[in-house]
């Protein structure tokens, strides 16, 4: 059972509410960001996720990517990678699809309260993370000092880009950004998100570590963050395993004693450190 | 003014070096400026010195035959440049100035003659240089993993 904090639970778990397609920005090839109209005000906690059901095809378990204080819209990015998520992103502005949800763990906020953060997000992982960024921002002056890493396949695979330029403005948050691969035209660093989190000014003894992106960048981060003196209870990583019903009872998302699905997606790192190692969990 | 020791021993290749084996790599080093988009070393051709960077950014670019010029990492202030000068071969990149770069050019036959005569110093150097390779080749495999595909 994940240590994350009180989750929010969805009115009923087993029900699609119709709701609509509001906006929708395609952010970089093969992905795009819904600001979806729910009828009635809809409340989660950052790191979240909702089933989102394309009619007549099939539902996928997608994080919610949008703004935790704001209720009456609700932000979801996704990747085209297979049927589901194919029949969603032919859906248009004003279309409807169904919405059961929020299930599963919370990033630490309570926690984090007084101490610094760091969040390190690698790809796609941005978006489950910026709820939470998001909220801490919104309360910035219960927590130390922000720090921000964001890792990316090349500088046109850049999630969030203008929202991620506006953060590095700012005078309350550090931000470093870090593209695998880049042309000539790329000003920024190249190389891995590891090197910034070698490199990063955080003090281990008063920091909580956020990680969110694919599940080899998340280990590699988590041992460079243990080398910088983090324990592994102040790290928390969100997994990504095959959720089909979001709440305990398929089995498909079993890790070991815990179901991705009920008792994350996030996790304190010590929770799951060995059980990632384990190959074919 | 400092002086080029003093200089020298703050950057982190060199640090808890002992300064009489600090002394000694002030013989080999000299302070050279490059220019944005002047190059440190280039493909195909023998590295002869080691480059501690003090200050700017070096591309590690290699190029298609279509032109296009690909950026495999960036090296910043307190890394080091040339590791493939500890074995006979060439450079297999191209490393280039992005902004005004500062780095300390540490001599090849001048370093390696020191290292030969005393194997303490030797054994120093080898193993911060094998460090920063390993370093670098952790990093390459995880790119080469292209995890955000």
């Amino acid at each position: 059972m994940s240590t994350g904090e009180a989750t929010r639970r969805a009115p009923n778990a087993y029900m699609p509410i119709p709701t609509r397609i509001g906006r929708m920005v395609g952010d970089i090839e093969d992905v795009f960001t819904w600001a979806l109209e729910p009828s009635e005000p809809f409340e989660f906690a950052p790191g979240q996720f909702n089933m989102l059901y394309a009619h007549g095809v099939g539902e996928v378990p997608i994080s919610i990517s949008g703004d935790p204080t704001d209720p009456t819209v609700l932000h979801h990015t996704v990747r085209v990678v297979g049927k589901v998520t194919r029949a969603l992103g032919a859906l248009n502005v004003g279309d409807e699809i169904g919405v059961r949800g929020p299930f599963g763990s919370t990033w630490p906020l309570g926690q984090a309260i007084g101490q610094d953060v760091l969040f390190v997000a690698g790809g796609l992982g941005l978006a489950p993370l910026r709820p939470a960024i998001l909220a801490v921002l919104a309360r910035r002056g219960e927590f130390g000092q922000v720090s921000i890493i964001y890792g990316a396949r090349s500088p046109e695979d850049i999630l969030f880009r203008r929202e991620l330029e506006a953060w590095r403005g700012r005078f309350d948050v550090d931000l470093e950004a870090i593209v695998d691969r880049s042309g000539t035209d790329w000003y920024g660093r190249v190389g891995v998100v590891t090197r910034l989190v070698a490199e990063a000014d955080v003090d281990p003894e008063t920091s909580v570590a956020m990680v969110c992106g694919p599940e080899i960048m998340m280990r590699f981060t988590a041992r460079e963050l243990e080398q910088r003196g983090f324990e592994q209870d102040q790290i928390w990583v969100s997994l990504e395993r095959s959720m089909k019903c979001a709440v305990g009872l398929c089995g498909h998302c079993q890790l070991g004693g815990t179901f991705v699905c009920k008792d994350g997606p996030v996790y304190r790192y010590d929770e799951v450190a060995a059980k990632m190692l384990v190959r074919g969990l | 003014m400092e002086d080029l020791e003093s200089i020298l021993k703050q950057h982190p290749f060199l640090e808890d070096l002992q300064p009489e084996q600090v002394k000694l790599i002030v013989g080999c080093a000299k302070n050279l400026r490059f220019k944005p988009g002047e190059f440190l070393a280039r493909e195909g051709q023998k590295e002869a010195c080691l480059s501690l960077i003090r200050r700017g950014t070096v591309a590690i670019e290699t190029h298609a035959p279509n032109g296009e010029t690909m950026c495999i990492e960036t090296l910043m202030p307190g890394d080091v440049l040339g590791l493939s000068w500890i074995t006979p071969a060439t450079a297999h990149f191209d490393c280039r100035a992005r902004e005004t770069v500062i780095a300390f050019s540490l001599d090849h036959g001048c370093l390696v003659g020191k290292m030969k005569e005393d194997p303490a110093f030797g054994y120093a150097i080898t193993s911060r240089l094998l460090d920063n390779t390993y370093q670098r080749l952790s990093r390459l495999r995880l790119q080469k993993l292209d995890v955000y595909r």
